[in-house]
């Protein structure tokens, strides 16, 4: 069953020149994690918005859990939640507070509440901080409280518009715990991230988008193999030109060196040629990361091309 | 949601954006109670205490104003700066149980001060009748402030600017036009205009009670605020942005 569908999705923002949406097409099942990847102004937010029932759309239909976002948003409501970008905890609330008001604004029973409370807490490892002020904790403590607002909520489908920005690798990791757990019980979470081993790790499926279109859909595997076939990174240590290199692949440059993104025989090639010189280099799969920047500067240039 | 989960959910709202931080900084009353009674009092001492009437019936119009008002400070702020609306928007929790929620929470912390003011025009030999009309008064001009303030955070671009037009519109509606003062000293010019304003409509009919003789007729007062009341309810039900487009 499908969890969400959208049929030629657009929104033109009143102040906007460019469509941020455009003609977008997407189905997501349900019962999975769902991930959006996307540059920054790609228009994940927006997307998600309109999903969620906060922004109408210019054009074109959202179906989510079989209701339609804009017509029979009031149904959809009560089956939603979201934790929104950029969400701060507001003042002078304690992280339980929070978490509270999230479950109980939905018309949950008070000790059912102070139950899930205490789960959604210790979840995201929030229990020692669980009854100070929020203002007084850290940038990652904070997220992981609006995180923690939506995990035990009764809610089928979750919105998560980058749960994870800002932690460090460890809570991170924690988060995507978390996700995975409320997938087994049967609930479909849509996330936006910046963070490509996250899509990685934690989706079933993912899609890139830029500049509002659908770049890229599928398994995180499926999308690796169909968007390109260089299937082989090369990270070049020295010994060689940018030019030289131009003959075993597409170069991109990282930090100062060069990566070579190529297939098996193209790595097998370079790696002959690196032994001949005595060159270092690293020869390792793609991952969605060099997916990602391929297939978006690829369409930068384009763009950049057809202007 | 059924009855009882919109009962559970308006008192969550209550108790957490309203209650709680209340309590836990309760500089928040002081300031919105500092302006009322400050002119109150200037009044009183400036007059020789013959104005004390015309203080407390403006004070009284001018502390439900803010608390109305204020409810849209605070939305601009969960809204703009919080995101904490879109959470909101994005669940089964309606916009007026919303706006309620926060709206009440703070009309029963502005309660001390109506209770004081109350008992004050008590003083002044307010009748039971009156004091039970002005009871009335003040309910309509709340739910009245209160719509506006709504209305004003859904448009409002920042919560700075919230900040700003929430005081402006509190000295353009409870101190420039005749709130602390009677009607029939303005220009004869300018009553029409003032008579259009749902504050106007208070204070008179706080000063009829407390025996200052009504400057509008009271079925006139009390029809154009309930006329007020309606149309503002109205406007926040049908045009209110709760989902942007
Ligand atoms: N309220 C708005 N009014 C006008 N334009 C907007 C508005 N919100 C977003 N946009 C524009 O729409 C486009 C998509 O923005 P959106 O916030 O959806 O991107 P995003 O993919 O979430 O980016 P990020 O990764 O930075 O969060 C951008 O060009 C942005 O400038
Ligand atoms: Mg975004």
């Amino acid at each position: 069953m499908k969890a969400l569908t959208a049929r030629g999705l657009t929104k033109v923002y009143r102040k906007g020149k460019q469509p941020a949406l455009d003609s977008l097409d997407l189905e997501i099942e349900s019962g999975q994690i769902f991930t959006m990847l996307g540059r920054n102004g790609a228009g994940k937010t927006t997307f998600l918005r309109i999903a969620s029932t906060q922004l109408l759309p210019t054009s074109g239909s959202v179906t989510v859990l079989g209701l339609d976002a804009v017509k029979e948003a009031k149904a959809l409501r009560e089956r939603i939640a979201i934790a929104p970008q950029e969400a701060e905890t507001i003042y002078p609330l304690t992280p339980r507070d929070h978490v509270l008001l999230g479950l109980r604004m939905r018309g949950m029973e008070k000790e059912e509440a102070a139950k899930r409370a205490r789960e959604a807490l210790e979840d995201l490892e929030l229990t020692d901080v669980a009854d100070t002020n929020s203002d007084w904790l850290s940038g990652g403590l904070k997220q992981r409280v609006i995180v923690a607002m939506v995990v035990r909520t009764d809610a089928d489908l979750i919105f998560l518009d980058e749960p994870t920005i800002g932690l460090d690798p460890v809570n991170r990791r924690r988060v995507w715990d978390q996700l995975t757990r409320l997938k087994r019980t049967g609930k479909t979470i849509i996330l936006t991230t910046h963070y490509m081993d996250e899509a990685e790790a934690l989706s079933d499926s993912l899609v890139i988008i830029n500049k509002g279109k659908v770049m890229a859909a599928g398994t995180p595997r499926s999308v690796k193999a169909a968007v390109t076939s260089r299937t082989t990174r090369v990270d070049v240590f020295d010994s060689f030109d940018r030019s030289e290199l131009g003959a075993f692949g597409h170069v991109v440059t990282i930090a100062g060196r060069y990566r070579v993104l190529t297939d098996a025989s193209g790595a097998r090639r370079l790696g002959d040629e690196a032994v001949a010189r005595n060159a270092s280099i690293a020869i390792s799969p793609v991952t969605l990361d060099d997916v990602f920047v391929d297939i978006v500067g690829e369409a930068e240039r384009e763009g950049e091309n057809g202007s | 949601m059924g009855a009882r989960k919109t009962l559970r959910s308006l008192w969550a709202i209550m108790y957490y954006l309203g209650f709680t931080p209340m309590i836990r900084n309760p500089l928040f009353m002081a300031f919105v109670f500092s302006t009322p009674f400050t002119l109150l009092f200037i009044l009183f001492v400036a007059s020789n205490g013959t104005a004390l009437p015309y203080g407390l019936a403006g004070a009284l119009t001018m502390i439900t104003t803010e608390l109305g008002l204020f409810v849209g400070t605070d939305l601009a702020s969960y809204k703009l700066q919080n995101r904490f609306q879109d959470m909101v928007v994005a669940s089964p929790v309606s916009p007026l149980i919303y706006m309620f929620g926060v709206a009440l929470s703070e009309l029963i912390f502005g309660a001390p001060a109506l209770i004081i003011l109350f008992g004050l025009i008590a003083g002044q030999g307010a009748s039971l009748a009156a004091l039970v009309s002005c009871l009335g008064v003040v309910i309509l001009l709340w739910v009245t402030t209160t719509s506006l303030g709504f209305f004003f955070s859904a448009y409002a671009p920042n919560t700075q600017n919230a900040f700003i037009i929430n005081g402006f519109i509190t000295t353009m509606l409870s101190v420039l036009p005749p709130v602390y003062y009677s009607v029939n000293v303005l220009p004869p010019y300018l009553v029409p205009l003032a008579v259009v304003i749902p504050t106007t409509e208070a204070s008179s009919l706080f000063q009829g009670a407390i025996g200052l003789g009504y400057s509008i007729e009271p079925a006139w007062g009390f029809g154009a605020l309930l006329a007020a009341t309606f149309i503002m309810l109205l406007a926040v039900s049908f045009r209110m942005k709760w989902r942007e487009s």
